[in-house]
């Protein structure tokens, strides 16, 4: 033991010690993630507000004065330059006006029948014929999109209560019923629809690049070096050299991937509040209960990963070697993270959560949502670990082998 | 003491392997019944050109590899048995196995004394004995990264002969040393001698083994083709010096093993 924690020390102060190291492995990727998604939220947060305060550039041909008290009423034209023009000048214009519209330098035309009024009185009086405005608009701009949106919910809506007001005497009349939306949801389901969808992928991929980043360099980078060796030849016994290398990868990759789901998160967070993602990082919350299952499950695949890692790399005769080999787990890390991220209302047979790595997502998944039962939690625990174990002896009977450690 | 009882190391050639060699056999026999024996109080010399078997027969010595046949006892412990026990009295030194360059020496020398079961006294006195005889008080706080190429041979034999081991075993002890580190290096194996370690070292430089080893071995093709003292070796051989011996012998088991083929 005392060896054991000997060696561990010398692998964590290896790497606490070097200045680069802590840099890429702990502060770059907060930093990257920081970036991005501020980054991303300040842009996003600004373009909303870009379109939001934009003057929309609107033609309306041969508008009723109640189309007209309608515009000003809804509020809509306090935001946009409005062009009203006849049908005689649209004829004339009309090329310059679609063109206009389809290159970005106005973003709506609405066209007006002329006889509209005398259509909406026939109507009333037994006419088969609907009356019809034509808006036209780009859905590929956002300008354009945005001022269609706005002209049809607020200055249509108010246009059209006005007609029926003056149609009915109350438009309330027209309503079959009036609708009360309650929504209900679970005290203990509180935890946002987001963070089911993504933690989940999160800590089954960061854990597996933390794991990644240091494991390799750890075993097959030592054992390309010729700095194993010196200590193969010391009075230790390999197996407490292996568990040392496996303990202190299993430690820097934990805070490596904790890092990192924090930095994710914080990132989140701030990019909610600089933009419209703030319902996003809300509402999560768990229990003492579900921090210690969620520790666990993470301790299980940390073992399991450390233990992949590592039996790679001790077969491997170099990182080169062994990086190539781990390279392809990635996309399947990554499929089996995401894969929990469509599941349906469907109840999920016990068995998937015994499959290391989505099992564990499947368990991280449900604990967000409040739905992880103590089985199943068990189960996804329990196989990943003894897995785990299992690997983690392999590698240890590894370091035994001449051939392995060198080259022999 | 190191018993070396008809030692045979057969490497099984992956396809890479054969290719590397340009051959078709599936096995290679890197070491072909060897026996030998090191005594304390001596420097024994495994003499032979590169690829004879001196670094296999070195590396079963120290652990690192099992004889397919025959045993090694060092200090009546056996190499498989009881590796643990050897490796406790033994130090081997080789330019293969090298000192993390991220470490200084002192951590490094602190590390591999811990690692090896000594207390912190021992230590701190093993290190200033070490450090004032290798001259490397002015480098202990160095990285091994920052040191020029016969400072990090330095630290590497300071750091493996911490535990002030029973056996060294040194492959090449002066191979890409310059002249005067290579002095205070051959000086340490004599003071070694004196202090009735038990020492074996190989080399191909015949002018050194001759001014080194108080007994020598020479190995060509996985055999030992002589063993005795020098005034032996040359008495047998019929030759002025170490060198001629090397070259006469090399030369009649050269013509014996392309008839064995």
């Amino acid at each position: 033991m005392n060896k054991i924690s000997l060696i561990i020390k010398k692998e964590l102060f290896r790497v606490f010690s070097d200045r680069k190291l802590i840099f890429s492995l702990y502060i770059l990727p907060v930093l990257i993630m920081f970036a991005i998604y501020g980054i991303m939220g300040k842009m996003i947060g600004s373009m909303e507000k870009d379109i939001t305060e934009h003057t929309a550039i609107v033609t309306v041909v041969d508008a009723t004065e109640e189309l007209k008290s309608a515009i000003d009423f809804s509020g809509f034209s306090g935001n946009a330059n409005i062009n009203y023009i006849d049908s005689a000048a649209y004829e004339t214009d009309k090329d310059t006006i679609v063109d206009n519209i389809k290159h970005g330098k106005a973003d709506l035309c609405v066209i007006v029948p002329k006889n509209f009024d005398e259509q909406v009185e026939d109507y009333v009086n037994g006419g088969s014929t609907l009356p019809n405005l034509e808006v036209s608009f780009n859905d590929s701009e956002n300008y354009s999109s945005q001022a269609y949106s706005m002209f049809t919910n607020s200055v249509l809506g108010t246009y059209k209560n006005q007609l029926l007001g003056k149609r009915y005497g109350d438009v309330r009349m027209l309503e079959a019923m009036s609708v009360t939306t309650v929504i209900l949801t679970k005290d203990e389901q509180s935890n946002s629809q987001f963070m089911k969808m993504l933690l989940p992928y999160m800590v089954v991929l960061m854990l597996f690049a933390g794991v990644m980043s240091v494991g390799v360099d750890a075993i097959a980078g030592e054992k390309e070096r010729g700095t194993l060796s010196s200590m193969l030849i010391s009075p230790v016994k390999r197996s407490e050299i292996a568990i040392g290398k496996i303990v202190s990868m299993a430690i820097l990759s934990s805070i490596s991937a904790a890092v990192t789901t924090v930095s994710m998160l914080g990132a989140f967070v701030l990019m909610g509040s600089s933009g419209g993602f703030a319902a996003m990082s809300g509402g999560v919350s768990f229990s003492p209960l579900q921090i210690i299952e969620l520790l666990l499950i993470m301790l299980s695949l940390v073992i399991l990963y450390v233990g992949i890692i590592a039996l790679i790399a001790v077969y491997s005769p170099n990182t080169k070697a062994a990086s190539s080999i781990i390279s392809p787990l990635y996309p399947l890390i990554i499929i089996m993270g995401m894969l929990t991220m469509f599941r349906t209302g469907k109840e999920t047979p016990t068995i998937h959560y015994a499959v290391p790595v989505y099992g564990n997502a499947l368990a991280i998944s449900d604990i967000c949502s409040n739905e992880l039962s103590l089985l199943h939690f068990f189960i996804s625990f329990a196989c990943t670990l003894i897995i785990g174990i299992v690997i983690t002896v392999l590698v240890t009977k590894a370091f035994n082998d001449e051939k392995l450690m060198f080259n022999a | 003491m190191i018993e070396i009882n008809g030692l045979t190391k057969i490497y099984k050639l992956s396809a890479k392997k054969k290719k590397e060699l340009k051959t078709n056999k599936d096995v290679k026999t890197a070491v072909n019944d060897l026996s030998l024996t090191a005594k304390p109080g001596e420097i024994t010399g495994l003499l032979g050109p590169n690829g004879a078997g001196k670094t296999t027969t070195m590396r079963c010595v120290a652990t690192l590899l099992s004889p397919t046949k025959g045993d090694i006892k060092v200090c009546g412990y056996d190499t498989v048995k009881d590796a643990q026990k050897v490796r406790d009295s033994i130090c081997f030194l080789t330019n293969e196995i090298k000192l993390d360059e991220h470490f200084t020496v002192d951590y490094l020398f602190t590390f591999f004394g811990r690692l090896k079961n000594l207390d912190e006294k021992t230590i701190e006195a093993r290190k200033k004995e070490l450090f004032d005889t290798f001259n490397m008080n002015d480098f202990k706080n160095k990285k091994i990264e920052e040191l020029s190429t016969g400072m990090k041979q330095k630290a590497s034999i300071v750091v493996n002969l911490v535990n002030d081991p029973e056996v060294v075993i040194f492959d090449e002890p002066t191979s890409g040393l310059d002249i005067v580190t290579a002095r205070v290096v051959l000086d340490y194996l004599k003071k070694l001698r004196a202090e009735g370690k038990t020492v074996i070292v190989s080399t191909h430089i015949m002018p050194e083994a001759e001014k080194l080893c108080d007994k020598v071995a020479m190995i060509i093709g996985g055999r030992k083709v002589i063993e005795g003292t020098i005034p032996e070796v040359l008495e047998k051989t019929q030759t002025a010096d170490l060198e001629d011996a090397f070259f006469k012998l090399f030369m009649e088991n050269k013509e014996s093993e392309k008839e064995e083929e």
